[in-house]
């Protein structure tokens, strides 16, 4: 037990000495993923995003499209930024990206709505954007609907109706939306909280991967192996034990940017945040091996665990939920560590609900952990026979 | 015949690149790892992505309906939102208490709770509350579950504000204007059914091309670097012109390879799937050749850096998500700071994803997507500039790492 603890930490020591060889170690441990969690953090600081810039085109100009144009100014969500004479003007500008949409006031508007001759207000806006495109749709729809309902409630206080009854009459049912669990309908918290681990677990692959391969490739491999007593297990623990500690740490300082800086709310406290990270980050050392071992060639590792990494991206259900994709997707879905850590993520660190509701998904982050035994003595086979295997 | 020295200085130049972009085309069909970043990503993952991404729209939320009022008015209710196209009532509840631990084992994606007093409000003239309880899990869900139920509470306001302005003695047309007194019209531009694919896949497809450029240009030249003992590029002559042409040579098999792929991805995919495709091959060919110049020189102006085949492919996975997110289609660029704004004008990519989003859903013609076009071209001669000047400063070490390390003696031109 002594000796295979003594013969980890030589290991270990062996690759920390490797480590500070070469610059690239530091900066795909520690630059790009601190470099990552701040590009996201600084990105989307404001939370909503605000002021998205659109036009009008008032060909009413009376003191009711006035009010109109101050009150979609006044959203927090957009900003006139220009008016404009005619539509086919403000369509151009639209297809120039200088406005993400606009509104067109009718001639007689005010006029038309007096002789109640039901008059057409359009909007327009661009939806090739998600985010922006659905917050636009929203909040023009919004302020329209508002200024009909202040329409019907001055022709209906003007018929001599009490304001209370006028409110109920023009608008008998209020639609309350709340989120679930989450108190911020804070855009930001709801896509950081993901994209760091989806960008980490980038990082904890390609490490993984160049780490064991780079000694096949320098042809050190046989030497690694006989310092950890020609065990592979040993070799790899000691190996990757420096990686798996510096990965947790950088783990722990995205959940404290998280959870500290950006205020999110979280049910899980430091202990259970750290051992959700060990296994997030062990999960991903795992696969990183079987990537290894599978094609123990640096190039064509690399490439896999690249596909593998990005793929997660969209097949962790992130941008576009699992449950709506095609069934073959939906298994190859839980074949992503990043994946049953989002489940873990957001119903008991987010939510606070028990841990019996995320069971199952630490169950599979363990059984990450085995994937390597499948391949454990082609890679050995792959070490010992290093000369043969990488010819450039 | 004589040939005049022009001539003859043109036909050498001509031959060199051409035997520049020989070589680079052999040296990338040699190398397994570089043809399956050329080929097989460019190919399969626009496939893979439309597959993935084939349902497009969130249909059929299951949501629960907490029932407290339990009329024939609140049935009503509930009956319209089970109709809409979004939502799917899986359950109806008498407690919020029931819903939630439907929530927590996943069967249900969102709440919907009906207030006892529902129809007694509604018979009296009080307003009353109905709420919407999102799950914030996906921002799809969110959006299904506020969509439909917002169509189904202003309907069925309109419903019944005509229907009391009615029993107070209005005309049915009457009525109908003063529930409604404008009319609405609400015109998405594009992507009208908020399909998902149609958001990602052109940003993601510009996104590919530009970065298997940069990591293939990187990875032959970092391959290049490890052969060589002495860790340089390949160049024969120092001259400034022999620098350009080996350069032009270089660009040229690029040029080549991902003149075909844009075709390809930007074109034949767009076709095979149904994406928005309102630009001709035209405008195609004006905005994407200077995006495939730029991008490539910005390869071989980075390749200088390289010096194995793996830092390529780690600057890869590290640029290309926060690449996706700085190009400013899924965040708005109003929210940018002046910092990131400015970053992302470093990159090809953002004005290209942009450019051809106008072009392919906007219809924007050719003078209104002027400013990427010709910042594309801007970028092209600054990188070009950029790889000349590194390249060359790389000949010249090259030159005295040659005269000190191996006693070579170049000629001088």
């Amino acid at each position: 037990m002594k000796d295979t603890l003594f013969t980890i930490l030589q290991v270990a020591g062996r690759e920390i000495r490797r480590m500070t060889s070469r610059s690239m170690y530091l900066l795909v441990t520690i630059i790009f993923p601190v470099a990552t969690t701040l590009f996201f953090w600084s990105l989307m600081k404001e939370g909503v995003p605000n002021k998205m810039p659109v036009a009008v085109v008032d060909l009413d100009n009376t003191a009711l499209s006035a009010r109109l144009v101050r009150n979609i100014d006044a959203t927090p969500l957009s900003r006139v930024v220009s008016h404009l004479q005619s539509e086919s003007e403000a369509m151009s500008e639209l297809r120039k990206g200088n406005i993400y949409g606009f509104v067109v006031i009718p001639y007689n508007l005010q006029s038309d709505i007096l002789a109640s001759r039901k008059p057409v207000i359009s909007y327009y806006y661009q939806n090739s954007f998600l985010i922006a495109g659905g917050l636009m749709q929203n909040d023009l729809t919004y302020i329209l609907h508002t200024l009909s309902a202040g329409v019907s409630k001055q022709k209906l206080e003007a018929m001599g109706q009490d304001e209370n009854k006028v409110m109920a009459s023009i608008q008998p049912i209020v639609l309350d939306t709340h989120l679930l669990f989450n108190p911020f309908s804070n855009y930001s918290a709801y896509v950081t909280t993901i994209i760091l681990p989806i960008m980490l677990q980038l990082f904890i692959l390609l490490m993984t991967v160049y780490s064991i391969l780079i000694e096949i490739k320098e042809k050190t491999s046989r030497e690694w192996l006989r310092l950890s007593g020609k065990s592979l297990p040993l070799a790899l623990a000691g190996k990757l034990l420096p990686y798996t500690v510096i990965f947790v740490v950088i783990m722990m300082f995205q959940n404290f940017m998280l959870y500290k800086m950006l205020h999110i709310p979280q049910h899980a406290g430091f202990f259970g945040l750290a051992a959700v990270s060990v296994l997030f980050v062990l999960s991903y050392q795992a696969v990183g091996i079987f990537c290894a071992g599978l094609f123990p060639m640096m190039r064509h590792a690399l490439n896999l665990s690249a596909f593998y990494g990005i793929l997660a991206l969209s097949l962790c259900g992130f941008s576009f939920p699992v449950e709506y994709m095609p069934a073959v997707f939906q298994y190859w879905a839980e074949a992503f560590p990043v994946r049953h850590y989002m489940h873990i993520f957001q119903s008991q660190i987010l939510a606070g609900f028990g841990i019996e509701y995320s069971l199952l998904s630490y169950l599979f982050l363990m059984l990450f952990l085995f994937v390597p035994f499948a391949i454990l003595f082609r890679l050995k086979k792959a070490l010992i026979l290093q000369d043969s295997i990488e010819k450039v | 015949m004589i040939k005049s020295n022009r001539q003859v200085r043109f036909s050498i130049g001509l031959h060199q690149i051409l035997a520049a972009m020989l070589q680079e085309i052999r040296m990338i069909g040699t190398d397994a790892g570089v043809l399956i970043i050329i080929l097989a990503v460019p190919v399969l993952y626009p496939v893979l992505y439309s597959f993935i991404y084939y349902p497009e729209v969130v249909r059929n939320l299951p949501v629960a309906v907490v029932d407290h009022s339990r009329t024939a008015v609140s049935r009503e209710y509930i009956r319209h939102l089970d109709a809409t196209p979004e939502i799917n009532v899986t359950c109806t509840t008498p407690t919020m208490e029931e819903a939630i631990s439907a929530f927590r084992r996943r069967e249900i994606r969102g709440i919907v709770s009906i207030p006892e007093s529902f129809s007694s409000d509604l018979a009296l003239g009080r307003q009353t509350t109905i709420s919407a309880y999102a799950d914030m899990e996906f921002f799809l869900y969110y959006k299904a579950l506020v969509s439909g139920t917002s169509f189904v509470t202003i309907d069925a306001n309109k419903n019944i504000q005509v229907r009391n302005l009615m029993d107070g003695g209005l005309t049915a047309e009457q009525a109908e204007i003063m529930a409604e007194p404008l009319t609405l019209s609400d015109n998405a531009m594009s992507n009208p059914s908020g399909g998902f694919a149609s958001y990602g896949i052109p940003a993601a497809l510009i996104l590919i091309i530009q970065q298997t450029i940069i990591l293939a240009i990187g990875i032959v030249a970092g391959t290049l670097r490890e052969k060589h003992p002495a860790g340089i590029l390949i160049v024969h002559d120092h001259r400034f012109a022999e620098t350009i042409r080996q350069l032009t040579g270089k660009a040229a098999a690029y040029f080549l390879v991902y003149s075909v792929l844009s075709i390809y991805m930007l074109k034949i995919i767009p076709g095979l799937f149904g994406y928005s495709d309102n630009l001709d091959f035209y405008e195609l060919v004006v905005l994407i050749s200077p995006f495939l110049l730029s991008s490539i020189f910005f390869g071989l102006a980075l390749s200088v850096f390289f010096r194995n085949r793996e830092s390529p492919m780690m600057l890869y996975l590290f640029t290309s998500i926060p690449l996706l997110f700085l190009s400013g289609i899924i965040w708005p660029l109003s929210g940018f700071s002046p910092l990131w704004l400015a970053v992302r004008e470093i990159f090809p990519s953002s004005d290209a994803m942009f450019g051809y989003i106008k072009m392919s859903a906007l219809a924007a013609d050719l003078t209104e997507t002027g400013r990427e076009i010709s910042n594309l071209w801007l970028k092209t001669f600054i990188c070009f500039v950029l790889a000349c000047v590194l390249y060359s400063g790389k000949l010249i070490q090259q030159k005295s790492k040659l005269k000190t390390g191996h006693g070579i003696q170049l000629q001088s031109g």
